[in-house]
Parts: structure tokens; sequence; C-alpha cells
């Protein structure tokens, strides 16, 4: 209570919901933190931004009681705390929701609701009418009262999952609210659905954090900034007294000018040719793409944007139509290997799950698309594997101990880089981004857009999907838009604007 | 372990193990291989250390390498064969049955490594196309191919193979039973396989990560179907020439073989940074089995105690493994 009241600038406010001062955390005589600080005001939402390895995470981990710091000290409600572990934090009312859902999938939305010592209980048996009056009062809080109690959680989609898992922080008394990439996963509506939960916690008197790489989202719903960067906190202000750009220049430490690279490498010549693509998802699609040219394909999820690239990469079955390229038609109706064979290469969405291999090294993991090149007669050369990832650890700049080092280990900027240095190394023609620069940070995006712009300049003909529409306008030479299954509209990309995009999104023509 | 709620965070801070620390986890079997030579040495030196029963152990643990390597071949994939045993004792009874009827002995032993690739097809087809998980399909084939077995020998033993075929089983050279070379020998080609060619690869791709391997352009279904395959045909060795060196086929001789392949395995991963299969990790977890069973047999310990060693030397070694995997 002393350290509250000893800053006499400071107006008072209330008491701080949390405050972490000099807070510093090393791993392995390598520090993660230094004197890192985040003070969370009761009824505030509280954007916590910094590039990858800012030391983000350890802070959360910190707060939550899943690390224990080196030094510093933590106050919640102005009493200072210790945490040993998670359910400390708890305990405390601080809870934060990871990234990837915080729900056990194979059980109902009720017992998620109230897992573990919420879970009311008389004589060891569990009281299911009180199960289900208290989670429907929680769920009700939140406006949410229309998600099925009995259903399994794991049924539910990806919003109603976040809400679930944030009814249960509520549950447990949650006064400081974490919530890493809570968009991530969800589509445009559901994100509103969510700033209008998090705005009524915000009224109740919840603090909030918000960890989020998507900084228009970040101005639009949040109050106040902390902007770390090598561990340390730089600054925090009011949101409304900085501009995107100083935000951006604060995280990377230097200006944020030329994000994008300049355009202008597209060609005549048409690559990839796509008749009457008919598959799941995707009804009736007819497009080209040129040497050169980076095309953006936007939409809403479940546009059928991502089902479009499954089936340009062979990993959906195509029911109708066809895909050529360089006027050689893609035989049979599936096959990753055969696409691959014809030049198409896939960065899929989800690099965790489906890009990289996390417990292989890196050689390993540029090899397995690469065995052809790095074999003979089915012998495989272990310098041959060696040289191909020192090759594209060199030219896409991966920060790593060497090829041998686990991808796991690695940051998610260059795990990114690992799947892309595996699919550079067929020299592809077409190469497929499936939202290239999800969950990356602010410099490491600036570096994949200058790879992909060299790439078009290289003559690779580039087809990129992205949700974020400033990326799809920057990054693009040409545009197509999605919805239900179809193309909407296209446009140049040095004619698009966001208003002209969404109105495609949403299937209005313009 | 205080996590109840919360989901496992996402890692970002790179946690390494010194260089030291690292060698001493990964050498732990190894040194627990040395250790137990070391413990029966000093308990018995006369029995144990001599150059016989040496190259008795070799020859105990012959066959259980063939099983093993079998074994270790489908965990590369990720996945799990329980019928590596049963399906070692139909080959060996079917080529038995067939050769005591009159078959020449190579035609019959061609037979009995083709029934036991058939099942190896088999346990490929309902895992990777069919879906079925590895524990269950191969439970159930398991358990089917254990009954073949029973009709093959019509549950009794079967005698009277001819004398050229116990030469694969009986003779030695130089000293050294003949058995030990032949593991030997399907030790070292799994083990270039697996190292040496891209199907080895693609295995263990597909081990580390299906989804990833198939959107690298890799066949998962083809390469696990092929994994079993292999499996079969290198069980199907093991078990005739067990029963070459038994001189007889009972209807459930190499059953037993299974979970100590499972053992050894195991045993294998806790070698590997990685925590992956591994063959000179199953040679390394084979040794420590055939070095366990006969040391506890000199001193004098009865099968029914080494039985419950086994199980409690699979649950270290599978804790070891996740231990691993957990600070990797």
């Amino acid at each position: 209570m002393s350290t509250a009241t000893a800053e006499p600038l400071v107006p008072q406010v209330d008491r701080l919901a949390l405050r972490a001062q000099g807070i510093s955390k090393h791993f392995e005589g390598v520090a993660a933190l230094t004197e890192a600080r985040l003070e969370v005001r009761p009824g505030e939402i509280h954007a916590l931004l910094g590039e990858n390895g800012a030391g983000k995470s350890t802070l959360i981990k910190v707060l939550t009681g899943v690390h224990q710091p080196d030094a510093g000290r933590i106050e919640t409600a102005g009493e200072e705390v210790r945490f040993s572990g998670v359910r400390d934090a708890h305990h405390s009312g601080v809870v934060a929701l990871y990234q990837e859902t915080s729900i056990v999938p194979t059980i109902s939305v009720a017992e998620n609701i109230l897992l573990g010592e919420r879970t009311p209980s008389s004589g060891g048996l569990i009281s299911w009418n009180r199960l289900y009056r208290e989670a429907r009062r929680q769920l009700d809080r939140l406006n949410q009262g229309h998600i099925p109690l009995r259903r399994l959680a794991g049924r539910l989609s990806p919003v109603q999952q976040t809400m679930v898992s944030v009814a249960r922080a509520l549950a447990a008394d949650a006064r400081v609210l974490i919530l890493d990439e809570p968009t991530a996963a969800l589509t445009d509506t559901e994100i509103r659905d969510l700033f209008t939960v998090l705005r009524a916690l915000r009224a109740d008197g919840v603090g909030i954090v918000y960890v989020s790489h998507r900084l228009e989202e970040v101005f639009e719903l949040c109050d106040r900034v902390t902007i770390m960067r090598n561990g340390q906190t730089i600054v925090t202000r009011d949101v409304a007294e900085m501009t995107i750009d100083e935000v951006i220049s604060t995280m990377v430490g230097r200006s944020a000018e030329d994000l994008f690279p300049e355009r202008g490498t597209a060609t005549d010549r048409v690559v990839l040719e796509v008749a009457g693509l008919r598959g799941n998802k995707v009804r009736e699609l007819s497009f080209s793409a040129h040497a050169g040219e980076v095309l953006g394909i936007g939409g809403l999820a479940g546009s059928g944007r991502s089902e479009l690239m499954r089936l340009l990469a062979g990993d959906q079955k195509r029911t109708a139509g066809t895909i050529s390229v360089e006027g050689r038609e893609v035989t049979g109706s599936r096959g990753v290997g055969r696409a691959l064979e014809h030049g198409i290469a896939l960065v899929p969405e989800e690099r965790r799950s489906q890009g990289v291999s996390l417990g292989a090294t890196i050689q390993d993991n540029i090899a397995i698309a690469n065995l052809a090149r790095v074999s003979n007669a089915g012998w495989v050369s272990a310098s041959g594997i060696a040289r191909l990832a020192r090759e594209g650890i060199a030219d896409l700049r991966i920060k790593t101990r060497g090829p041998r080092q686990q991808v796991g280990l690695l940051s998610g900027g260059n795990q990114q880089k690992v799947v892309l240095a595996k699919m550079l190394a067929r020299n592809p023609k077409v190469l497929l981004l499936d939202e290239p620069t999800r969950g990356i940070d602010v410099g490491t995006k600036a570096e994949i857009y200058r790879l992909i712009r060299a790439l078009a300049a290289a003559g690779t003909t580039i087809i990129a999907v992205s949700s974020e529409l400033p990326e799809l306008i920057g990054l693009s030479d040409r545009i197509l838009i999605m919805h239900e299954g179809r193309v909407s509209g296209e446009v140049s990309a040095a004619d698009a604007d966001e208003e002209l995009l969404l109105s495609y999104c949403y299937g209005r023509k313009a | 372990m205080a996590q109840t709620t919360d989901i496992v965070p996402a890692v970002e801070v790179p946690q390494d193990k010194t260089q030291m620390s690292q060698l001493l986890w990964q050498g732990g079997t190894i040194i627990a291989l040395v250790a137990l030579i070391v413990v029966f040495g000093v308990l018995s030196p006369a029995a144990f250390l001599s150059f016989g029963n040496m190259t008795n152990i070799l020859a105990q643990v012959a066959i259980l390498t063939i099983i093993a390597a079998a074994q270790t071949v489908v965990m590369v994939t990720g996945h799990f064969d329980l019928s590596v045993g049963t399906t070692a004792t139909l080959a060996g009874a079917t080529a038995s049955a067939l050769m005591i009827n009159g078959m020449p002995v190579s035609m019959a032993i061609v037979v009995g490594v083709l029934v036991g690739t058939l099942v190896g097809i088999v346990n490929g087809i309902l895992v990777a196309y069919l879906g079925i998980s590895a524990i269950v399909a191969t439970l159930a084939t398991m358990t089917t191919v254990g009954g073949l077995a029973f009709i093959v020998t019509d549950g009794t033993t079967l005698y009277g193979m001819p004398e050229s075929f116990n030469w694969i089983g009986q003779t030695r050279l130089a000293g050294i039973p003949m058995p030990v070379f032949f593991a030997l020998i399907v030790a070292a080609v799994i083990w270039v396989i697996l190292r040496y060619t891209t199907v080895g690869r693609r295995w263990y791709a597909v081990g580390g990560n299906s989804e990833v391997a198939r959107l690298s352009g890799v066949n998962v279904r083809l390469n696990v179907l092929l994994a079993f395959t292999l499996a079969g045909l290198a069980s199907a060795l093991g078990g005739i020439i067990l029963v070459s060196r038994l001189s007889s086929a009972s209807s459930t001789s190499a059953n037993d073989y299974m979970m100590l392949a499972v053992a050894a395995a195991f045993l294998g991963m806790t070698l590997l940074k990685s925590g992956q299969a591994n063959i000179g990790g199953t040679l390394v977890g084979v040794g420590i089995i055939g070095v366990l069973q006969n040391g506890l047999n000199i001193v004098g310990v009865n099968t029914y105690i080494q039985q419950v060693l086994t199980g409690i030397i699979i649950i270290a070694a599978v804790l070891m493994s996740s231990l691993k995997s957990k600070n990797a």
C-alpha cells in the first residue's frame, strides 16, 4: 500500500489491478527480461506489444506464476504477491488465456467453465444442477447465453471456445485477464463479438492485458499500451497519444517506413492457369497468374481462400476444373507430391502444426521436401542435406546455431523462414503463401515481404492469402477477393483501398 | 506442475541443456548397461564374465534383436506394432509345418517370410488406409495371428525339421552362434535403411509430424504401409531363426518377444535428444534386457521376478524419454 501512494505526481486512480516492477528473468545465463514493468488499472484494456523475443511471453509467464522471476516485485490490488505456480496466480485473480485454446475439447461447456476446484460438488459427487446454473450465469454475464451448456466444448466455433475460456476466468474471479493473440483464429464478425465482451468486462472493472500482433485491433480496442523490446519495458502510454507508425518504430527500435518493398516486377507471361476449379468450399474458379507477379487473395474466413490454396497444392481433392503450370496440366485430382513436381509449392497456414516438424532439426525439415535433390537412387547424402540447410540459413538469414538446431527452439519468424527455405529449395515456379506473416513480429515481417518481392523479381509467381487487408494491399500487385467460393472482385493493388476490398469480401459489387 | 486449467504455454524462450548434462542424460542408458555388466561381473565373476556365457547372452538376444529392430521401424513412423511376436511365431510355425510335410527347406522359409510380410501389409492397410489406431489394429492382428499359429501347429509343438534347416540356428562361426550374425545383418540393414535412404528419411518425417510430411509431398500412407510391411518381414525372419535354434515350433514360441521388443525400443529412444526410435539405441536396450535376464538367472533370481522387472524397466524408460522431450 505504501508503494502505491509513494508517487505523489501520479494521480490516485484506484489501486492498480496489477503492478509488476523491476522484473528480471534469466534462462541459462541469457536475459529474457531486464527490469521489465507493467501496470494494469482496473477497468482498462492494456495492450502489451513487442516483437517476438521482446519478452512479452516471458513476462506473462512470470505474471501468471509459470516462471518465477530472478528479481522484481509483483502486486495485485496493492498487495505484494509471490506466485510459485499457476494456481497461486489464479487465487490472486490473474488468469492468462493462451494462443492455442485453453479448453478441454472432450468435456461439456459447463464443465469447462467450472473446471477443477470450481466444480460444485457435495460429498465428492458433482452437483450437476448447481454446475449448470453457475455456468449459465457466467455465460449470461458475457451475453453468450446462446452457447449450449451441454455441448462438447471441442464442437464449438473458435470464438465460442474463447468465450468459454473467458467465462472460466470470470468464474475464477479473475481481476486481471491476460489474452495472448485471442483473435488469431477468429473471423472478423467473431472478433467484433469478442471485443463487445471485452468492453463489457472493462466496464465491470476487470483489468485486461491484450497481446496482439494486429495493431489495428490495438488502436480500436485498447486504452493504454506498453511496448517491450529486448526484454525491457520501453514505454507505457495512452493509445490515443500514439500513431501506428510510432508504435511500430518503438517496437522495432527504428523507423517503420518501407515495410513493403516497391512493386513492379510483374510480367505478362502467364505461369499459372486455373480454369473452372471446383472442390470443397470452392465453386467454379478461374484465374491466371503471371511470372514475377504477387497475386493477393483475400476474403473472409470461410470464403474458400485457404481451401483454394490447398486445392492448388494438391492437398485437397479437385472435383472439376484444370490447373496448369506453364501450359502443362497437373494430372490427377490430388497429391501434394504431384503439385510439387509441377512446380507448385505451399507454405501452409499453420506453421507449428503444418509447416515445420518442431522436434526435428532445421536440416531434416528442409530435406524432407527436397529428398530428390539430396539423394541418388534412394541413397541420401548427409553432406548434401547439411549443404542444403546451410544455403537456406544463409539465403534467408535464419538466426540459428546451425543446421542441426531443433526447429522448436527457434522464434516464430525463424520457424517461418525454415518453411520458406524448405519450399524455396525446390525452386518453385508458383509459390503459395497462406498467411505468410501470421504471428510474426514486425521486423521479420518486413524481411519476409522483401524476400517475397525478391522472389517475384527473379520470376517466381507468388500467390499470397492474407486476412490482413493492409498486408494484402501493400504486398500484392493484383488482388482477388473471394466470397462463398467465387471471385467477388479483382483489383490492381495500386488502386485498392480497404473499403473497396471489404465490400468485395462481403460479396457486394462495388 | 500446478497447471490445471491452462494448456501448455507456447515455448518462446530457448532452453538448452548444457553440454555436460546433455551427455549424461543421453549416456544414461549406456551407463545403465555398463553398470549392469559390472554388478553381475562382481557378483558372479567366474560364471557371468566367461566367454561361454558372453556368447550365450549374444545367442539369447539374437532373436530379440531382430524383432526389436522390426518394432523400431514402426516406432520411427510414430506407430506401434503389437503383432511382431505372434507374427514371428506364425512364420516359424508355417515354415516348420511345410518342411515337415516335405517342402524343400528354402521354399518353406520363403513362404514363412511371405506370411509375415503379409501380416505386415494387413497391419499397414488397417493403420494407414483405414485409419484404425495402430494399438487397436495390431492388438487385433496379434490375436488373430496368434490364433492362426495355433491352427498351423494344431496346438502342439512341431518337431522333425530337416537337418539342413538346423544349420541356421545351431551352427557356430568362430565360436559364435550363427543367429548372432543373422541378427547383426538384419540390424545393420535396417540401420542403413533408416539412416541412409530416402524411405528412412520419410519414415522419420512421418513420425515427427505426419501433417508436415504430407504437405512436404511425402506419401504418408504408403510409407506407413511400407514400415509395417518391413516389420512383418523382419519379425518373420526372427521367428524362423528361432524355430531352427530350438529345433521345434510351438504355438506360442516367439509371442513373448513383443513386450521385450517394445521395452528395448523404448530404452533406445532415451538415447536420442529428439526421443526418436533408433537402431543403435534399440541395440543398447536389447543389451540391457539380455544382460539383466542372464545375470539374474546366474545369480539365481527366478523368471517370475524377471518378468516383474521387465515391466518396471519399460516404465522407467518411458519416463526417461518423456522427461527428456519436455526438457528438449
